[in-house]
């Protein structure tokens, strides 16, 4: 491509610095002073944003965020993985059917396929009232709980893991399979021996964009945990709204550095973000 | 006398018959992604019934009723909720396909090693959570305050969803870009055409299908954002998303909420399967 075409690239670089570098120095800043929102008057250099983290409540909340993600997580990736390779082997050639099918639920609001799962979550919903009409009689109840939010976690994401590992599957050559079965290994040998490695790629993408707005995230757990179940970001969420900005970033850097993480792991496995989509 | 030997089978030497085993395994597969594929779509088939309800009780369904659909720009905040969700969203998808485009093609010609370095920082926003996002993008808009009085509001969120919507667009670009072959550009440079309108005539028509697929992603990740726009709009400036977490907590939220919700799916998927249908069709005009 034309070299002149580079300093197109540029202004992006300022856009980045902007928005997504800069904010972090200053969140930086902030969690040492004792700010009242952004104005800086009659604050000082403390330490107290970190003896807040030490509270019994953020410490709850920060366990609930790694412990719960976790778990909803490596569900999402044995759910997801296995209907990835189902639709690879279903050798379904229209990759933009298989986006639609899984982007489709995307598309209504999340906050509202949160809600409309809270529901079916109660004990009394609409669902068991149709079923009560053909006399089928049964409740789950589990909303408030941390299952419930497990759950919903689950719901959520779980697209986010088919993609990026049907992306990863489908740049797989058939030759590759068909040497191994040539030389003997039997079909399921085949996939963990070369199948499995070959898709790491998209499982280790693919678990990363699971896990970080699992862990991240606020809304479903307070849809869906009702205010029992507390995750970092409800945490960060009533600091900034209590003005305590301080606090609120000393969290947020906290996470930073895990999307650090996770952002060196990607460049590592996959140089140029291809199963990033 | 010679001795008789049975006849070998197949299991002596080692084969095992596993038909049965598989056969069992595929039925079973099925299964397991057909509820998978349902539980995904529980909660629109749940909303979907919801609207037809004609009890705006969530728990009991009373009649059948196409009630909310007629009522549902009667409610003036959710009026002005859905017509904000969808300014901002086209809006920032318009300009997170034209800037993405042109970003894709500056990333594209940039050295090896400086293309992966800008690819890294295009995942920033990707990769990043949500209300660190949000926040951080707060922060900036608060410190530009004071030089743009009055800023939160309409340009904020747009700002804010073209930040998080470009790269998207870069990414599925991108590969396009690779795939296209080189000489093409270097034959319209020898022919005298000029760069910039190389670019027009050459480059964005063989990338095109990227950039659809960029913009599908950038509209879907922008209707449906929550927190971005939580942090980043000003007063009155409600998107959907900030209204129904609003009437959630409120405990007031109206059905019509779930007939346009399910509106909205209905018309998106007739969308996509019609560009699919004409899609094909072209394909197999071009076969002829």
């Amino acid at each position: 491509m034309n070299k002149a075409f580079r300093k197109l690239s540029y202004p992006y670089l300022v856009w980045l610095t902007v928005f997504a570098i800069i904010p972090i120095f200053v969140m930086f800043i902030l969690s040492f002073f004792n700010t009242e929102g952004l104005s800086f008057e009659g604050s000082s250099f403390n330490f107290n944003s970190f003896v807040t983290v030490a509270d019994e409540a953020t410490l709850v909340a920060i366990k609930n965020s790694f412990l719960y993600a976790g778990i909803s997580t490596t569900i999402s990736l044995v759910l997801g993985y296995f209907v990835a390779y189902q639709l690879f082997k279903s050798k379904i050639k229209n990759k933009l059917l298989i986006l639609t099918i899984f982007i489709l639920p995307m598309w209504s609001n999340l906050l509202l396929r949160t809600e409309a799962l809270g529901n079916m979550m109660e004990h009394n919903n609409i669902i068991t009232s149709l079923l009560a009409r053909i006399n089928i009689n049964f409740s789950i109840g589990i909303k408030g709980t941390p299952l419930a939010v497990i759950v919903g976690l689950i719901f959520t994401y779980l697209p986010f893991v088919i993609l990026p590992v049907y992306t990863a599957l489908e740049k797989i050559e058939y030759s590759l399979q068909e040497a191994s079965l040539d030389l003997g290994l039997t079909e399921m040998k085949t996939f963990w021996k070369v199948v499995f490695p070959l898709s790491l790629k998209g499982v280790i993408t693919g678990s990363i964009l699971v896990f970080l707005p699992s862990l991240s995230g606020f809304a479903v757990p307070e849809i869906l945990g009702k205010g029992n179940v507390l995750f970092i970001g409800n945490i960060i969420e009533q600091a900034f709204k209590n003005m305590n900005y301080s606090f609120g970033s000393l969290l947020s850097i906290l996470i930073i550095v895990l999307i650090m993480a996770a952002l060196l792991i990607v460049n590592k496995v996959d140089k140029e973000g291809e199963t990033l989509l | 006398m010679m001795k008789t030997y049975t006849k070998a089978t197949l299991q002596d030497y080692g084969y095992k018959d596993y038909k049965v085993l598989k056969k069992t395994y595929n039925v079973l597969s099925k299964i397991i992604l057909a509820l998978i594929i349902l539980v995904l779509y529980a909660s629109i088939i749940l909303i979907a019934i919801q609207s037809f309800n004609s009890s705006s009780d969530i728990s009991t369904f009373k009649d059948f009723t196409f009630k909310w659909y007629l009522e549902m720009f009667d409610n003036r905040s959710l009026r002005s909720a859905i017509i904000n969700t969808l300014i901002v969203s086209i809006v920032a998808t318009i300009l997170a396909a034209i800037l993405g485009t042109i970003i894709a093609v500056g990333i594209y010609s940039l050295a090896k090693k400086k293309r992966q370095t800008t690819m890294l920082f295009n995942n920033i926003p990707v990769l990043n959570a949500d209300i660190v996002t949000g926040i951080s993008l707060m922060l900036i808009f608060s410190i530009l305050l004071p030089i743009f009085p009055y800023l939160f509001g309409p340009v904020t969120i747009i700002i804010a969803h073209l930040f998080f919507t470009l790269p998207y667009v870069i990414l599925s670009v991108m590969p396009k870009l690779k795939e296209m072959d080189p000489n093409l550009m270097d034959a319209s440079l020898d022919l005298g055409v000029k760069p910039y309108r190389g670019l027009l005539k050459v480059v964005i028509p063989s990338i095109i299908p990227g950039i659809f697929s960029g913009m599908l992603l950038a509209f879907t990740m922008s209707i449906d954002d929550f927190v971005i726009s939580y942090y980043t709009t000003g007063n009155g400036f409600d998107n959907l998303s900030i209204w129904i977490y609003g009437s959630i907590g409120r405990k007031s939220l109206t059905p019509s909420v779930y007939a346009f919700s399910t509106a909205l799916t209905l018309v998106t998927l007739t969308i996509v399967l019609s560009y699919q249908f004409f899609k094909n069709r072209g394909n197999k005009h071009v076969k002829k």
